[in-house]
């Protein structure tokens, strides 16, 4: 069966909402009238037809062939060509959800933000959920359900089940991701209760498993801390990578952003302490940052609650523990800034360690006063003992002991990312029948007897809780591509044998939930996109007994030389959006790899196992051997400042075998590396340099600023006593001296227009984490290049972060600088270009005209900013037909932005089309003013950012917010003695040092 | 001439007491004698390297601009080095036969026809890269000012719009330049080739010229206006292309100085690559009579002394680098010196700066096989000029997050090595039908052409054989 014939796509609207009226017309092989002959046959009315008919077949001689397009019969309701609709819906995301606004164009689901009225979003988005948009064009989806390697229908896999499952007394075991949805859980209690002798075991590689059997520890219940950064002071991350890779990141990263914001010098921001191995995001954002291996993180743990044990009753279990760490100056300011701020500080601990380190922070932040404030523990209904490493673990013992004879997997990608001591594989393959859920035929479905392809979560009906506990409905924007089914339909089909629609699943799960009349709630529900005053139900904890927990503590030990710690990527997360080509180009926010994971090490580990630092220019890395338990991997050496001595960093997510033409073969699958007993570290492994290099597509090559005053900074002191820090850190005559012209020539003056455009980041908001350039990417219709183009120093991301290291390689300070195009006043672009291709608009932006390019690449050479992009071949071709699947991914394009030849320079626009549409409107609405209202133009960078770092608009309106932005002392522009005046500026970043630390 | 003493006497221009007919024999005959084997062979490797060339081309134009070594912070290379390149070794041919000609240099007239032809196929050389290294090539019409419906005009602020205007002047006013000097050397071609058709080809490019009194006078003015109109060019051309560099305002690139060191340069490997070509011609062909040891040594001189002007200019742009207080332009500097680029600064500073101060030893300028290497070894300096100027300067400027390093691919060796497949394509074929010395300039340095070198009977004077170097 050829691929392209599989293919389902939606012919409008109505066939989409798959109303009777349309599938009874579409059945029809000739619409009314033209089927049969209304009035009878009659002589007159047969000639008449004969006549039109020959007449007509003449006239096809006379035409070219024509390709059809089906236009709407009707016109559907809200649809108006070129005109975006917006749907409210829910990103699922291991066990929650966040709200999310999907943007269509004519059908097409082409753009993600958040929703602003969730509070799991408040309008801004992460990595992975502007990147999904692209996850639903994957070409390399599985189109069809399989049978032993052989294409099935849906159909049959339901009569498969209905025959295979009425045998209720069959031992079933059940693997599931961790799901938030209300209806999953329903069907999976359904299914437990109809198989007595199920099993069901809940996997997720990385996932907050630890958390819950952490408070189970401290508070005798599984609980779900939710942290309130807005409202801390302090905040101590204990190797929690809040700002990147927590379920919970986006409204993390809202709010820490939110009590880190400075409008003048009366504003307070919080501390950040991190304590961590290797150099994480949030980590490079620490105000304070200690470096200690992650085996040492018990012992300082256990440093840390002694020490606080002294002034706080509740942690007793603790008091006179005596290790490394005790007489550590950390220990004791932590331990003071914690008890001082009890209340209003944070404390967490990084995913991945053991259930008693958690149970330990949540000892401590109950002790100290933060349980309730700045830390809440909720009760998530639908976390049970089935969720945890050891109820996955002892399932997968039972399975290898031939316990059960059927293996359903929902979701998730055992084979691939279960520790490798429990050889899935081996289970698959000794099980009679195993059936998997998964968007591709991947390394599970492979063995598996049953592969049911998924739906994306933009094409089905479903539902999902945020990690607060507000319950929200999934609402498709597209007909399934490939005709897959969501995890709630697989399930049901299992537990029923029968075919039930996704939307009547979730309806008959949300009639118990909406209270009055169930079509306005309804209603209302999916419109919002959440249901109002739904949430978890807080808890009031109190500590139990610690002294298991400290004892267990005492006996983490490290051992070895070197130690090996695993943690998820930061932009594939655990894989599951590894064939992702923008998530694969994205540059990892800290080492601006793109398309490899690498083993990250300290300069001082580097030199001890004789890894050298590359040249400028090489991109040719050494290689290293690690071996863990008797497996040895190949990996890339690379040393990454600040990192901790004698521990090696790798993350999971690459090296696919079996997922598609992006992911496949990039990078090393290190989950081969990890067990069931060491999931997050390895002490004692084997490291040693080998011979060879491998090539690493890098997108920064220098990572030092060389004392240029291209991020400003100071600390929160400095900043008081000379607001106007940063601007001054540069002698420009013309401000600092009266009567000094800034031009030789008179002054030079702009278009007596209104608006003009101009836009600031806030780099003390600004995290680094990249969701700008992927939201600007899938706005922009920027394509995927490829890593050996990376490699070339070719990427084509309009904006891009640069990341600084200062201070000494041990312990450096790290800044972050999302630079998209400046929008030069004077732009030195403009001057250079021989045909006029790019030049200055009327409302202050430089334009790029792609038509008028010839390529001669002037303009990027004399851009100081190098911010110009050069399509060096043929990208956008070579991105959008892939193979043999030309059309699918084109369909994730932007309408309102031209795809750019071979040949011609790009740039950030300021995202033009958004301007023109609020031109349009607002003349439109108006019906002479083009100056759209404040606030109305948002750029996709902006939209996306948690971190709102960007601020975007006219600067002639005095009361702008970006008027107001640019008026704050501490914004300035890079560049200012060349005069080119860009109309992008900064907001000089702040640090808010402890003094006994410094 | 006169036998008076007391007078300094000038070494004669044209060696070996050659009559005006043994000159034109000299010259002619390796036209019309029978092609010599070596310039099958040579000819067949040029016509391989200028295969390579259009295949390098072709591949480029198909697949791309990714095809070369650039980058987003290096997005010039070797196309722009080479076209530099090529186009500075263009202007020593038209400063031999312009400005040498108008300060009345007689010795010229012994290089200036195959300098200017050298000055032709470099230009062109030269030509291909800016065509080639956009990256839409079918549309590079439109930096032409021409007008069209689609409402385009060319932007004239922009110095590679000027480039397209001095280059095009100047490939334009060398071809007739020298077009107009082989005028009446077609014309003895003419009435010495013994093939028909060679007649009526020569016969057709010597424009009916019959060597009468009123010809004479016109041919004399024309040259000397040619002359007048293409000197400014040698200035104005190589200025054009510094300015490429000098109006951006990449650190490194935006320097005043950028004119005059770049015309200096252009002369300094202009003569270099002169000499390479001169010394291997005169000793194929035998014609160390008019080619002689002081040509080779006044040429030397030249290279000596616009060799130290660009050496000034490299040691006044650090001087400026310091003394702007401009940081990023003293990290430019220093950075070449001392940067990742380091190895192609120190190649370029001893080729261009130490090398030729060898000609400062009489005996070093006059010898043959020192000035055909260190020929070479300038034209070689002269391109790592470009290089580090082009290169180092993209490489890391203003925003360290951004910078880049740039190594070529193997299409951009190939297609600079196909260049010279093209100059010597051209070259080889002008060695072989045209007169690749000015047999009637040439002429008039001879002694014979002096008014009074015959005495009031009519009388030659006795021929002299030799006479001796100058101690």
């Amino acid at each position: 069966m050829s691929k392209t014939a599989e293919k389902t796509y939606w012919r409008s609207l109505q066939e989409l909402s798959e109303s009777k009226v349309y599938q009874e017309y579409a059945k029809q092989e000739f619409p009314d009238g033209a089927g049969e002959l209304k009035d009878g046959y009659s002589r007159r009315n047969f000639l008449q037809i004969m006549g039109a008919s020959i007449a007509l077949a003449g006239f096809t001689a006379c035409r070219k062939p024509v390709q059809k397009l089906l236009p709407y019969t009707r016109q559907p309701e809200h649809v108006v060509a070129g005109i975006p609709l917006t749907y409210a819906s829910t990103f699922p995301f291991i066990d929650s959800g966040i709200g999310v606004l999907v943007t269509t164009n004519e059908g097409r689901p082409t753009k993600i933000e958040g929703n602003p009225d969730h509070p799991s979003s408040k309008g801004a988005t992460n990595l992975m959920m502007q990147a999904s948009i692209l996850d639903l064009y994957d070409v390399d989806r599985s189109k069809n359900p399989k049978e032993s390697g052989e294409a099935r229908t849906w159909d049959d896999f339901v009569a498969f089940c209905n025959s295979h499952f009425a045998d209720t007394n069959k031992r079933i075991a059940f693997v599931s991701e961790a799901s938030s949805s209300p209806t999953f859980n329903r069907l999976k209690d359904q299914a437990l209760s109809r198989f007595p002798n199920a099993k069901w075991a809940t996997w997720e590689p990385t996932g907050n498993a630890n958390v819950y059997s952490g408070t189970q520890m401290a508070f005798g219940r599984k609980l779900r801390p939710v942290h309130h950064f807005e409202n801390a002071k302090v905040v101590v991350s204990l190797d929690h990578d809040f700002m990147n890779t927590n379920g919970d990141n986006v409204a993390d990263n809202v709010d820490f952003a939110s009590a880190r914001r400075v409008s003048s010098t009366e504003s307070e921001i919080n501390r950040l302490y991190v304590v961590e191995n290797s150099m994480s995001l949030t980590g490079s954002n620490a105000d304070h940052r200690l470096r200690i291996k992650a085996s040492e993180m018990p012992a300082f743990i256990a440093a840390l609650a002694s020490k606080l044990s002294e002034n706080v009753s509740g942690l007793s279990a603790f008091s006179g523990v005596n290790n490394d760490f005790s007489q550590h100056s950390w220990v004791s300011v932590l331990a003071e800034e914690l008890r001082q701020n009890g209340g209003s500080s944070i404390l967490a601990v990084g995913q991945g360690y053991a259930p008693e380190l958690h149970a330990t922070v949540a000892a401590i932040n109950a002790a100290i006063g933060n349980a309730g404030e700045t830390v809440t523990y909720h009760d998530v209904p639908f976390v049970d003992d089935s969720y945890s490493n050891e109820a996955f673990v002892s399932l997968c013992n039972e399975l290898s002991s031939g316990e059960f004879d059927t293996l359903v997997i929902v979701g998730g990608n055992p084979v691939y990312n279960a520790p490798a001591d429990l050889n899935f594989a081996q289970i698959m393959e000794r099980i009679p029948v195993s059936i998997h859920l998964a968007n591709h035929v991947d390394e599970t479905s492979k063995l598996a007897t049953w592969h049911v392809n998924r739906s994306h979560f933009l094409e089905y009906w479903g539902d999902a809780t945020s990690y607060t506990g507000v319950r929200s409905v999934i609402q498709p924007t597209i007909l399934p591509l490939y005709g897959g089914k969501s995890e709630i339909e697989f399930l049901a089909a299992v537990v029923t044998g029968e075919n039930h629609e996704g939307y009547d699943l979730v309806q008959d799960t949300w009639s118990n939930v909406i209270s009055g009349d169930f079509t306005n709630g309804w209603n209302e529900i999916v419109h919002d996109g959440l249901q109002k005053d739904s949430g978890f139900d807080e808890v009031n904890v109190s500590i139990g007994n610690l002294s298991g927990v400290a004892e267990n503590i005492s006996g983490m030990t490290a051992a070895g030389e070197f130690e090996l710690v695993i943690k998820p990527d930061s932009k594939l997360f655990d894989g599951r959006f590894a064939n992702n080509g923008w998530l694969q180009e994205l540059p990892d926010p800290v080492t601006k790899i793109t398309w490899d994971n690498v083993a990250l090490m300290s300069p001082a580990t580097a030199r001890k196992l004789g890894v050298e630092d590359k040249k400028f220019g090489v991109t040719d890395f050494d290689m290293i051997s690690i071996s863990v338990n008797g497996t040895e991997m190949e990996m890339v050496a690379w040393i990454l400042p600040g990192h901790a001595d004698d521990s090696i960093t790798t993350t999971f997510g690459y090296g696919r075998t079996a997922v598609g033409r992006v992911a496949d073969d990039m990078g090393k699958n290190t989950y081969l590396l990890r067990s069931t007993t060491n999931m997050l570290y390895h002490t004692g492994a084997e490291v040693r340099k080998i011979r060879g290099t491998y090539p690493i597509a890098c997108t920064q090559n220098h990572n030092q600023m060389e004392g240029r005053p291209i991020v400003r900074e100071a600390t929160l002191a400095e900043y008081r006593e000379t607001p106007d820090f940063a601007p001054a850190k540069v002698y420009v005559p013309a401000r600092q001296e009266d009567g000094h012209s800034i031009n030789l020539h008179s002054t030079q003056t702009f278009p007596d227009y209104q608006p003009q455009w101009g836009m600031a980041i806030d780099l003390n908001a600004c995290t680094g984490c990249g969701v700008c350039t992927i939201a600007c990417q899938a706005e922009n219709n920027i394509p995927v290049i490829g890593k050996r183009e990376v490699v070339r120093n070719r990427e084509m991301h309009w904006i891009r972060t640069d990341r600084y290291f200062n201070g000494d390689e041990e312990n450096p300070q790290v800044v972050h600088q999302p630079i998209p195009c400046m929008h030069c006043e004077q732009a030195p672009c403009e001057l250079v270009c021989p045909v006029a291709a790019t030049t200055h608009s009327d409302d202050g932006l430089n334009q790029m005209t792609y038509n008028q390019c010839v390529g001669t690449r002037y303009c990027s050479n004399n851009c100081p900013f190098k911010v110009r992009r050069f399509n060096f071949f043929n990208y956008a071709k070579n991105w959008l037909e892939i193979d043999e699947d030309p059309d699918v991914i084109q369909m994730a394009m932007n309408p309102d932005v031209s795809i750019r030849f071979r040949g011609v320079m790009e740039k950030c626009t300021y995202c033009v089309q958004r301007i023109s549409r609020a031109k349009i409107e607002t003349k439109n609405r108006t019906g002479n003013s083009i100056k759209p209202e404040d606030g109305s133009v948002v750029t996709a960078c902006q939209q996306a950012c948690p971190t709102q770092a960007i601020t975007f608009g006219d600067i002639t309106d005095p009361e702008s917010v970006i008027s107001r932005t640019k008026a704050n002392e501490r914004n300035y522009v890079m560049l200012e003695e060349i005069n080119v005046r860009p109309r992008t500026s900064y907001l000089a970043k702040l640090r808010n040092p402890n003094s006994q630390l410094v | 001439m006169s036998t008076n003493s007391g007078y300094v006497v000038e070494k004669p221009l044209v060696k070996g007491n050659h009559t005006f007919s043994s000159i034109t024999a000299l010259v002619a005959d390796i036209v019309e004698k029978p092609t010599p084997l070596w310039w099958y062979i040579a000819f067949g490797i040029s016509n391989l390297l200028l295969g390579l060339l259009f295949a390098m081309l072709a591949y480029l134009i198909w697949e791309g601009t990714g095809v070369w070594g650039l980058n987003n912070t290096v997005a010039w290379g070797w196309a722009i080095i080479n076209f530099v390149w090529w186009v500075g070794i263009g202007h020593a041919g038209t400063l031999i036969s312009a400005i040498l000609y108008l300060f009345r240099q007689g010795w010229r007239t012994a290089i200036n026809r195959f300098a200017e032809a050298m000055t032709i196929f470099a230009v062109m050389c030269a030509g291909i890269f800016p065509a080639v290294h956009v990256g839409r090539i079918w549309v590079i019409y439109w930096i032409f000012p021409l007008p069209n419906q689609m409402q385009m005009w060319p932007n004239f602020n922009s110095p590679l719009l000027w480039d397209v205007f001095a280059v095009s002047t100047y490939f334009t006013v060398s071809l007739l330049f020298w077009y107009v000097g082989l005028v009446p050397d077609f014309a003895t071609l003419r009435d010495r080739v013994k093939s028909k058709l060679g007649a009526k080809i020569y016969g057709f490019f010597a424009l009916g010229w019959t060597g009468g009194n009123r010809q004479w006078q016109h041919y004399e003015k024309s040259y000397l206006l040619l002359a007048g109109l293409a000197t400014p060019l040698v200035l104005s051309v190589h200025t054009i292309v510094s300015f490429d560099f000098a109006v951006s305002i990449i650190p490194g690139w935006h320097t005043t100085i950028f004119p005059p060191y770049f015309v200096a340069g252009a002369i300094f490997s202009g003569f270099a690559m002169v000499m390479t070509l001169m010394l291997i011609a005169r000793k194929i062909y035998g014609l160390e009579d008019i080619m002689t040891d002081d040509h080779m040594e006044k040429m030397n001189i030249i290279i000596l002394v616009t060799g130290w002007m660009v050496g000034f200019a490299y040691i006044m742009e650090f001087f400026i680098a310091w003394y702007g207080g401009v940081e990023y332009e003293k990290f430019a500097f220093v950075n070449r010196a001392f940067g990742p680029y380091a190895w192609a600064y120190w190649i370029m500073m001893f080729c261009n700066v130490v090398a030729p101060n060898f000609f400062w030893f009489k005996k070093m300028r006059r010898s043959v096989a020192v000035s055909f290497v260190l020929s070479i070894v300038v034209n070689i300096g002269m391109w790592f000029e470009r290089f580090v100027i082009t290169v180092t300067s993209l490489a890391q400027d203003f925003i360290p997050g951004s910078w880049a390093y740039y190594s070529p691919t193997w299409v951009d060796v190939l297609t600079y090595v196909g260049t010279f497949g093209l100059f010597f394509t051209n070259f080889l074929l002008f060695l072989r039908f045209m007169p690749m010395v000015a047999i009637a300039e040439i002429k008039m340095v001879l002694p014979q052409a002096d008014p009074h070198y015959y005495d009031e009977d009519g009388n030659e004077p006795e021929p002299v054989e030799q006479i001796e170097e100058s101690k």
